[in-house]
């Protein structure tokens, strides 16, 4: 198994415990309860393929991509074994031997070919501006302290443009000087490692950054936490750290409490709203934002937050990333639905997120449960709270 | 059903040497997960009509052998039965399907104000029936004992297939609908059992428990649950393990902590999380939790200070005694030094773990291991030895697994026993469950499962599976044997009738010498004696054996 050779994992095989802490957490096992879907089962059954007694066929690269990347795994793991870098591995051992899934194949396609992974091409990533005021349109590709990235969903997905809409009104009121790359901006290059091409986001991140550079950026602030995520580990070192030395990146909701922290923001008083957050599985375990976006639901008065369990770094994946929403849809739905149960105890009447991937699969979960409760990203949420300025601010 | 997938259940905790597979076999050929008692019964008689052996199984986390395969058959995963049926924090009593993780009742007992008053340290993905099957200490015994004496009732499939229900089984009346067939189940069982229990008592309970699921199949459960309180760790170092079971003492008798563990310096010192903790690497560790109102807590943490500076040792701070407590969960961290861990169990005194360590020590002697352990309510503790090596050095990594079924003489010597029986420690089942206890299984194995199909070998041994190499080799073996005893033997003895005799064709018509035609039956009784072998016998003559190699190679 030469990626696995290469990316020095193969030892670490050996290393697993076989304690099932991982198995117990994974929401592809917990779904389907079967454990050669689970991390431990395929851990073995990877010993078996490096030790000759057993194939690494289509049917075991099928069960590495029936996978969401959610470190959940890697988190509880009793040795301390990379396990998200280990499916990374064996999704890039799987796209070498030819067994790469068709939906992550056309994702790697449309990546390489259109810079994102919808296959619409950069002219679409205006279409969300579209409709904003001249002000804002102006900002489009200029040169400005702050940048920002939305990511492929956010700018793709009409009904995710909101979410861009929330933040612009948010930098208005706040008087951030800021730009939006439009046609510039490109694919992260995370769903790329995803689909086994461990190194196609290399130059797409070199793209980014000589962009960035262009523009005379000193900060990026990210919609999604996969993008930020890529940028800070998932590129060469040395391109990881020259985005490290050169700018400051944050996600939108890290951004957003350092407004508040400078007193940039003000808030009117809510009607009497219960809401819950779910922690995104990156944010949560690898970024360690965590205080941030409950500071944030903290600070807008008339507003009851409740934790739902489990959560913080215990959190339960919503299903939508790492390729297992194209890969596997439904059974992305029904984690996403497994995780809507939680909800579902709380008394909150609306539910916040921080990424895209998780707002998108569980308003497409809540369809299909039949249970009704809203789901906003925190930015909307935040930007609709906002106390009106005298003046300023902005309509969309 | 794929045989990766079978692969995937046939393991457990341990890493064992390719050459078990010559007695017992490598994978189960079929696995099924019944999702509801009908189904498991089902499946039971199934496997009865047609010989199959079954090996019920949670999820494989324990290392002593129960739940991997011996003969082959249908690994019967109880992993969906995870309900919760009754819960009632008044009356401290919670019924769940033994499928369900410890991790994710207690998550739904905390929620209610109760928790439970013993887990496992698995207790993330271990499963209620498969604990309670092995019986055995665990997180807050040292103040309410044993697994065992936290169960008020249980469900079973027996071996036969009949349901029963044992003990004080508090179900939903409403929506129970095997009623009428439990009661059957259990008339019949209470029947085979009457002479062998005693009127009154939790015996007939007890028969259904630490049996490793040879005598039943545990579809559910009531457990006793307790209130939750404050729950305060502590911590303590000490420079040696006499000092520490001083202040273990005198702290369990005047504190009744609610759980306690020890660290020897050999595994304090292979935690990486300990490194740069002069305090803590290296040193014999004290940690456990008091589990009380917060006021005694508060007067039992000043005994605890108080009885470690007597004993020469420090307390540790607050946060180091959170992380300890937290780390109950990961005692297999070391295993990254191995990279492989053969374990060993024992259940001995508290004031024997000096001499006990010490021993372990010097009998093991050149081997790397890591001694930690859990108290009980007993004044015993159990004592596990992780001994340290390489699975992919086959040869040293074989010849090595001797050493795990060293320590068990050290634990009679030292009034103890062994921890678990499983597969593994059979020879030690007459010890383990005492003789009448022992005698007692025994009969109601043979009643409920006079096939032997359910979990075969596990607890009271029995035929090894021997693969095709060991047959051949005793084939083999006795060929040469039969062939010495036969031509070299007399000629060394002078033996010349005998000579003559073997020289002979008994039989005209297949010119063949009698000295082959005996040469081959006692090939043929080679084989035989391989493919009847007991396990104990494979054991007994297998282990000194490996003993024996590996010291002439110094392995």
């Amino acid at each position: 198994m030469n990626t696995l050779e290469l990316e020095g994992q193969l030892d670490e095989l050996y290393v697993c415990a076989s304690c099932g802490n991982c198995t117990l957490v994974c929401p592809v096992y917990r779904q389907l309860k079967w454990e050669s879907y689970g991390p431990r089962g395929k851990l073995r059954i990877l010993r078996t393929i490096g030790e000759g007694d057993a194939e690494f066929n289509d049917n075991f690269a099928w069960k590495v991509f029936l996978c969401s990347l959610c470190e959940h795994c890697a988190a509880v793991c009793t040795t301390g074994i990379s396990l998200t870098r280990f499916w990374e591995a064996a999704r890039a051992e799987s796209l070498q031997r030819g067994f790469q899934p068709s939906p992550a194949e056309y994702i790697n396609d449309s990546i390489k070919t259109h810079g994102d992974i919808f296959a619409m091409g950069p002219k679409a990533r205006l279409i969300w501006i579209e409709d904003l005021e001249e002000e804002v349109k102006s900002r489009v590709n200029k040169p400005a302290e702050v940048a920002y990235f939305l990511g492929c969903n956010v700018s793709l997905k009409p009904h995710l443009h909101d979410v861009a809409h929330s933040f612009v009104k948010i930098m208005e009121y706040a008087g951030v000087d800021y730009t939006v790359l439009g046609d510039k901006e490109l694919c992260c290059g995370a769903p790329l490692i995803w689909a086994g091409d461990l190194t196609g986001a290399t130059s797409l991140g070199e793209k980014i950054y000589d962009t960035m550079c262009e523009l005379g950026i000193k900060k990026i602030i990210f919609s999604c936490p996969s993008c930020i995520n890529a940028f800070i580990t998932r590129y060469p070192k040395e391109l990881t750290e020259a985005f490290e030395e050169k700018f400051e990146l944050l996600t939108t909701t890290q951004f957003i409490d350092q407004l508040n922290k400078e007193n940039l923001l003000e808030f009117d008083e809510q009607t009497m709203i219960t809401v819950t957050y779910h922690d995104s599985c990156i944010s949560a375990r690898k970024l360690g934002i965590i205080e941030e976006p409950r500071d944030i639901i903290s600070r807008i008065p008339g507003v009851y937050k409740i934790e739902m369990l489990p959560s913080r770094e215990e959190t339960r994946c919503c299903g939508a990333h790492g390729l297992l929403n194209v890969v596997e849809p439904q059974l992305s739905s029904q984690i996403a639905a497994m995780r809507l149960r939680d909800v579902s105890v709380t008394p909150a009447t609306k539910l916040l997120v921080d990424c895209p991937r998780c707002l998108n699969a569980f308003e497409l979960a809540s369809h299909s449960m039949g249970y009704r409760v809203e789901i906003e990203d925190i930015v909307q949420f935040v930007a609709k709270s906002l106390k009106p300025k005298d003046s300023g601010g902005i309509s969309s | 059903m794929s045989e990766e997938t079978c692969a995937v259940y046939s393991r457990d905790v341990t890493s064992l040497p390719n050459l078990v597979n010559q007695i017992i076999s490598r994978r189960f050929d079929l696995v099924a997960q019944p999702v509801t008692v009908w189904s498991l019964q089902r499946l039971v008689r199934y496997a009865i009509d047609n010989d199959i052996p079954m090996v019920p199984r949670g999820h494989g986390t324990s290392g002593w052998g129960g739940a991997i395969p011996s003969r082959g058959g249908i690994c019967v995963s109880l992993t969906r039965m995870t309900k919760i049926i009754k819960v009632d924090e008044y009356e401290s009593f919670v019924t769940v399907e033994s499928g369900i993780t410890w991790r994710d009742l207690l998550m739904f007992l905390e929620r209610m104000g109760t928790t439970l008053p013993v887990y496992p340290s698995s207790a993330a993905a271990a499963t209620v029936g498969g604990f309670i099957a092995s019986g055995g200490i665990g997180i807050g015994s040292a103040r309410y004992g044993d697994i065992r004496t936290q169960v008020l009732g249980i469900e079973a499939v027996l071996a036969n297939g009949k349901l029963v229900r044992v003990g004080n089984l508090i179900l939903d009346t409403e929506t129970d609908v095997f009623g009428e067939e439990a009661n059957i189940g259990t008339k019949w069982f209470l029947d085979q059992i009457r002479d062998q229990v005693v009127e009154g008592t939790s015996d007939h309970l007890q028969v259904l428990m630490a049996t490793y699921g040879t005598i039943c199949m545990i579809t559910k459960v009531t457990l006793r649950t307790i209130p939750k309180l404050q729950m305060l760790p502590f911590a303590c170092s000490f420079d040696s393990i006499g000092n520490l079971v001083q202040a273990t003492k005198q702290i369990t008798i005047e504190t009744k902590p609610y759980h306690v563990r020890y660290m020897a310096d050999n595994y304090t010192s292979k935690l990486d999380s300990l490194d740069n903790l002069d305090s803590e690497h290296g040193k014999y560790i004290l940690s456990g939790a008091l589990h009380d109102t917060v006021y005694r807590n508060e007067e039992n943490h000043a005994i605890i200070e108080k009885a470690t500076k007597n004993a020469g040792g420090i307390v540790l701070d607050d946060d180091r005694a959170e992380f300890h407590w937290s780390e109950r969960l990961f005692p297999l961290r070391i295993k990254r030094k191995g990279p492989s861990l053969v374990p060993a169990e024992m259940l001995i005194p508290v004031d024997q773990l000096p001499k006990m360590l010490e021993e372990t020590e010097q009998k093991l002697r050149g081997s790397n291991i890591a001694i930690e352990g859990t108290l009980g309510a007993e004044g015993d503790a159990s004592c596990l030895i992780w001994i340290l090596d390489d699975e992919r050095k086959k040869i040293s990594y074989t010849l090595g697994w001797y050493r795990s079924f060293e320590i068990n003489s050290l634990a009679r010597k030292h009034g103890g026993r062994t921890y678990a029986v499983g597969l593994w420690n059979t020879r030690q089942a007459l010890e383990f469950y005492g003789k009448a206890g022992f005698q007692r299984l025994l009969r109601l194995k043979k009643r409920v499962d006079p096939k032997d199909l359910l979990n075969p070998m596990k607890v009271f041994g029995g035929r090894i599976e021997a693969a095709w190499q060991s047959l051949t080799l005793g084939f083999v073996g006795g060929f040469m044997v039969a062939l010495f005893i036969s031509t070299f033997g007399p000629r060394l003895l002078g033996l010349t009738w005998v000579i003559d005799l073997m020289s002979m064709n008994l039989y005209q018509i297949i010119p063949i010498p009698t000295f082959i035609i005996v040469s081959f039956m006692g090939g043929v009784l080679g084989y035989l004696v391989i493919k009847q072998m007991s396990l104990s016998w494979a054991l007994n003559i297998g282990i000194p054996f490996l003993k024996l190699i590996s010291k002439i190679l110094r392995k």
